[in-house]
């Protein structure tokens, strides 16, 4: 009996121990992100000035100002962010539920042959397709058109594959009920299904979201000119611009970059990691 | 119209039809524009891969020279170790230290610890690369680096992280492990609540010790999603771009370039498309060759 307390004292204060150095190591993932927002906040001047600040002295939007203000597109460049990251995100959410609902309810011949060569297209990098997209876009003219971007994404394997998976997921009683009703299914699909998949939409549509936000390979070979720039692509173009003694002008636009998708996350932590270990788990 | 023809619908092969049609339908968009940009593609670059592309002065034919260039340079044969190493050592502390973190935090704990702990180890994953990486670029500096002002304040030597060649893969990889990590404890942390609770109470009861547990109860049961870990980790590492690009260049020399800083150097710097477009199939192929292994070994592993 006492060693089995004792035993027990002695876990709980391993959980302890273990949960204090967790801590320490969880501030110092934030480390990088409380820098730049200090920094965003310091005068041009002390932006370099060692001991390195971690929290802001200050909330000095002058910075702010100055970028939008600077010979740097910023507000252009943050309008391609966002076009292609919404219509991205709207597009994958039509066409990937669509598909995903084939793939999970419906017969029909040749199905598993066409998921199996949609789930081979996972194993694809960018960098085997960006040639002969670069090639055909110089064709019609989609260099330098952010929506050329866009529409390289409008479908995506790992969409439909995450949508199935929330599909098969779910019962199909109701689904049922109403085929039996005479409902067609294009009316099931978007009456039954869809609603019962609002926390799939989310994980899919935050994820879309994300990802298109953050492409550099591709948005660097497609998207050259300045004003066709994406944020990632821009603010290395804007370091070298504003970058030698304006490491806080950088910094302020990196945090106005960034803010979107911190947001995102923030609000939708929860539909983010369970999307993600959907995927992860049932692969 | 399709509503239409399908509330008339009532005898069993008629349904089968309309079933089929809609299926069709629907996989419609998705078919036409996978096939327009990841298949289509995916086939021209093979194709271009053969050939010497130039549609100003010609096209012709090479066979398989641009993969003989590929394979005699020494200086894209560096490249390729690079990728390599880089992508061994990303995937090896990225998924190791992904599951010790999560082992770490498969504890009881309150929920809004549990939402911190998450967030800080997930907001680097959500973060883009070129973003986070011009922060680490202070971060590397040699004397107004954030990092060695801290190793100057403990005493310690200052290290050149970023501009010694012997060192910058080494930088490379901590902020990349720093950036994707917590990717990878997210999906261990879902995998280790699938470990039945039973058995590993019954381990505890039998004074089975934790290292013991950890490698006959738990390892075994996630086997499955470790290996989809490391196929995971090892196809987003050979892929490895913006993180160099921003905080070497490549650099210093050769010492850090990556198989798709040479694409893009090759492929749209000096337009040698079809050397670029080989280099991109021998990427490829790595990675249906490390995807192929994983499915054999996890068949393997997981039937036992």
């Amino acid at each position: 009996m006492n060693t089995a307390m004792q035993t027990q004292a002695a876990r709980r204060w391993l959980d302890y121990t273990i949960i204090a150095v967790i801590a320490v190591l969880a501030i110092g993932m934030l480390l990088p992100f409380l820098w730049l927002f200090s920094v965003s906040f310091k005068p041009v001047s002390e932006a370099y000035k060692l001991p390195p600040t971690f929290w802001p002295t200050s909330l000095d939007f002058s910075n702010y100002a100055a970028v939008l203000a600077s010979r740097v597109p910023f507000l252009q460049i943050y309008g391609n962010s966002l076009l292609i990251a919404v219509v991205v995100t709207v597009g994958q959410l039509v066409t990937c539920t669509l598909a995903a609902f084939a793939f999970a309810r419906l017969e029909f011949r040749g199905r598993d042959t066409l998921f199996v060569i949609l789930l081979i297209g996972l194993m694809f990098p960018a960098q085997v397709t960006i040639l002969p997209i670069y090639l055909g876009y110089a064709q019609v003219g989609l260099i330098n058109q952010p929506i050329g971007l866009g529409l390289m994404y409008l479908t995506s394997s790992f969409g439909v594959f995450l949508m199935r998976q929330f599909m098969l997921s779910q019962p199909k009683a109701l689904e049922e009920a109403a085929l039996m009703d005479g409902a067609g299914y294009l009316k099931i699909f978007w009456r039954i299904s869809l609603p019962q998949l609002r926390p799939a939409l989310s994980a899919l549509g935050i994820i879309t979201f994300t990802q298109t936000w953050n492409y550099y390979f591709q948005a660097r070979v497609l998207l050259g000119r300045e004003t066709s720039m994406t944020l990632p692509v821009a603010m290395d173009v804007l370091r070298g611009y504003l970058g030698s003694g304006s490491l806080s002008l950088v910094m302020a636009a990196m945090s106005m970059s960034i803010l979107p998708v911190v947001l995102l996350f923030l609000v939708a932590q929860k539909f983010v990691i369970e999307g993600i270990t959907m995927s992860g788990i049932k692969n | 119209m399709i509503t239409a023809s399908m509330t008339a619908a009532r005898r069993p092969s008629d349904l089968r039809r309309i079933q089929a049609r809609t299926g069709y339908l629907f996989v419609l968009p998705t078919s036409v524009l996978y096939l327009t940009f990841v298949l289509a593609p995916v086939i021209l670059t093979v194709i271009l891969s053969f050939a010497y592309y130039d549609p100003m002065l010609g096209s012709r034919w090479v066979g398989f020279e641009n993969f003989q260039r590929f394979f005699t340079d020494r200086r894209s044969l560096e490249i390729l170790w690079n990728t390599l190493r880089f992508t061994c050592f990303a995937v090896t502390f990225n998924v190791s230290i992904g599951l010790i973190l999560a082992l770490a935090l498969n504890r009881a704990m309150p929920g809004w610890l549990l939402y911190f702990f998450r967030l800080a180890f997930f907001l680097p994953v959500i973060i883009a690369a070129a973003f986070v990486s011009i922060v680490w670029s202070y971060f590397f500096g040699d004397d107004l680096g954030v990092i060695n002002y801290f190793l100057r304040v403990l005493g310690l030597p200052a290290v050149r992280w970023l501009t010694d060649a012997s060192t910058a893969m080494t930088s490379i990889v901590i902020m990349d492990v720093w950036k994707n990590t917590g990717f990878f404890m997210i999906i261990f942390i879902a995998a280790l609540q699938g470990v039945p609770k039973s058995i590993m109470e019954a381990a505890v009861m039998d004074g089975t010790p934790a290292w013991r547990q950890f490698f006959r109860i738990t390892l075994p049961y996630i086997s499955p999603v470790v290996f989809f870990c490391i196929v995971y980790a090892s196809i987003g590492a050979l892929q490895v771009y913006e993180s160099i690009v921003i905080l070497t260049q490549g650099g210093p020399g050769d010492a850090t370039r990556s198989l798709s800083i040479l694409i893009v150097e090759q492929g749209f710097g000096s337009f040698q498309i079809g050397y670029a477009a080989a280099i991109s199939v021998v990427m490829t192929v790595i990675i249906l060759v490390i995807t192929a292994i994983q499915q054999a070994l996890s068949r393997k592993w997981v039937q036992r």
